[in-house]
């Protein structure tokens, strides 16, 4: 277990990470090359303006009609991200290894709180995955891919909480939910978990027909 | 009469703690001394001195206890009974190692190339049995 545990914070978290980040950048250029392809008319009336306004209105809670529809939706999804990127990026577990290792240091959360917070994203996935099982509407749209990329972010915050609190055994824990993050930061990519690469893009484009074309507001 | 030999007695058992203290510091050590921290994220990392080395087949006191020539690590200076945090201040100057640094880089640094002891912050920072 010490072996795999030195694999997973070391060869593979450099993979991760480039995989990740090279990951990313193949597949906005690729989107990018594709969508010119097929759609080369946009490049016309992409309009800036348009984009920002409504990405202002959709990053708003309830700021947008889609928004108040399911109000517990709604909530449940903005907590949701914000925790799932507060968390990992301002835990004192986290720094600590970058510290140790390449002397980076920056700001922590107190424990207490990112224990709470990341309790609520094992919560809000849990509500989650029951929502696309059981919601017929829901279930309709979701796929096998869907399930396990929400089941992941779910397994590697649970990993991390039942490791904090020292439940099972430390190494085994600690090891699960660095490899499960992993394989987190690799699905960016490649899953539907690309939303938050092509989220703004595919906004800031409805939002462009519906402005400069429809002239309609998109939220 | 009573004034006097109060304080004297204060005195001398503040003075008697203080030359046992290098002695119960290794012996009863049970953690890493973490009072030069303010304020504590984790209760301090579990540690046993003598058990510890004896365990790890340790005899070379400057494994841990190292000089400084240079702004770098030395291993030829022997600093035992010096407080780490003497050199390792907690918010330490740009080019030093700050102590909780220097802490982790210890214990999990020589953990890690050993391949043996825990490596998991749950592992070390648990409260004390």
């Amino acid at each position: 277990m010490h072996a795999l545990y030195d694999l997973a914070v070391g060869p593979l978290a450099w993979l991760a990470f480039g995989v990740f980040i090279i990951g990313s950048v193949y597949r906005l250029l690729a989107m990018r090359a594709l969508a010119l392809r097929k759609d080369g008319a946009f490049v016309a009336y992409v309009s800036w303006p348009h984009a920002f306004k409504s990405l202002a209105h959709w990053f708003t809670p309830f700021g947008a009609l889609g928004w108040r529809e399911n109000p517990g939706v709604t909530i449940a999804t903005f907590i949701f991200h914000i925790c799932l990127f507060l968390v990992p990026l301002f835990l004192m577990g986290h720094i600590v290894l970058f510290d140790t290792f390449r002397g980076w240091s920056w700001p922590a959360l107190p424990d207490g709180a990112a224990d709470v917070l990341a309790i609520v994203v094992v919560v809000i996935c849990a509500y989650f995955l029951w929502r696309r099982l059981s919601v017929p509407e829901v279930r309709f749209v979701t796929s096998a891919q869907d399930v396990l990329v929400v089941s992941l972010v779910g397994l590697t915050f649970l990993t991390g909480v039942l490791a904090y609190h020292r439940i099972g055994d430390n190494l085994v824990l600690t090891t699960l939910h660095i490899l499960s993050g992993e394989a987190m930061l690799v699905a960016i990519p490649f899953t539907r978990l690309s939303h938050m690469l092509f989220g703004v893009f595919s906004r800031g484009y409805i939002a462009s027909e519906f402005g400069s074309v429809r002239h309609a507001k998109d939220w | 009469m009573k004034r006097r030999t109060t304080p004297l007695a204060l005195v001398a058992f503040v003075a008697a703690l203080l030359l046992a203290l290098p002695a119960l510091s290794q012996q009863d050590m049970t953690t890493v001394p973490d009072e030069a921290f303010k304020t504590r994220t984790r209760p301090p990392a579990l540690f046993k001195h003598d058990e510890h080395n004896e365990k790890a087949k340790l005899d070379d006191c400057t494994a841990c206890h190292h000089g400084e020539k240079d702004g770098k690590r030395d291993p030829g200076a022997d600093t035992s009974g010096i407080p780490c945090s003497d050199c390792h201040a907690v918010e330490a100057k740009p080019g030093r190692t700050p102590l909780m640094r220097a802490f982790h880089k210890q214990c999990l640094g020589c953990h890690m190339t050993q391949k043996k002891g825990p490596v998991t912050c749950g592992d070390c920072h648990k409260p004390v049995k």
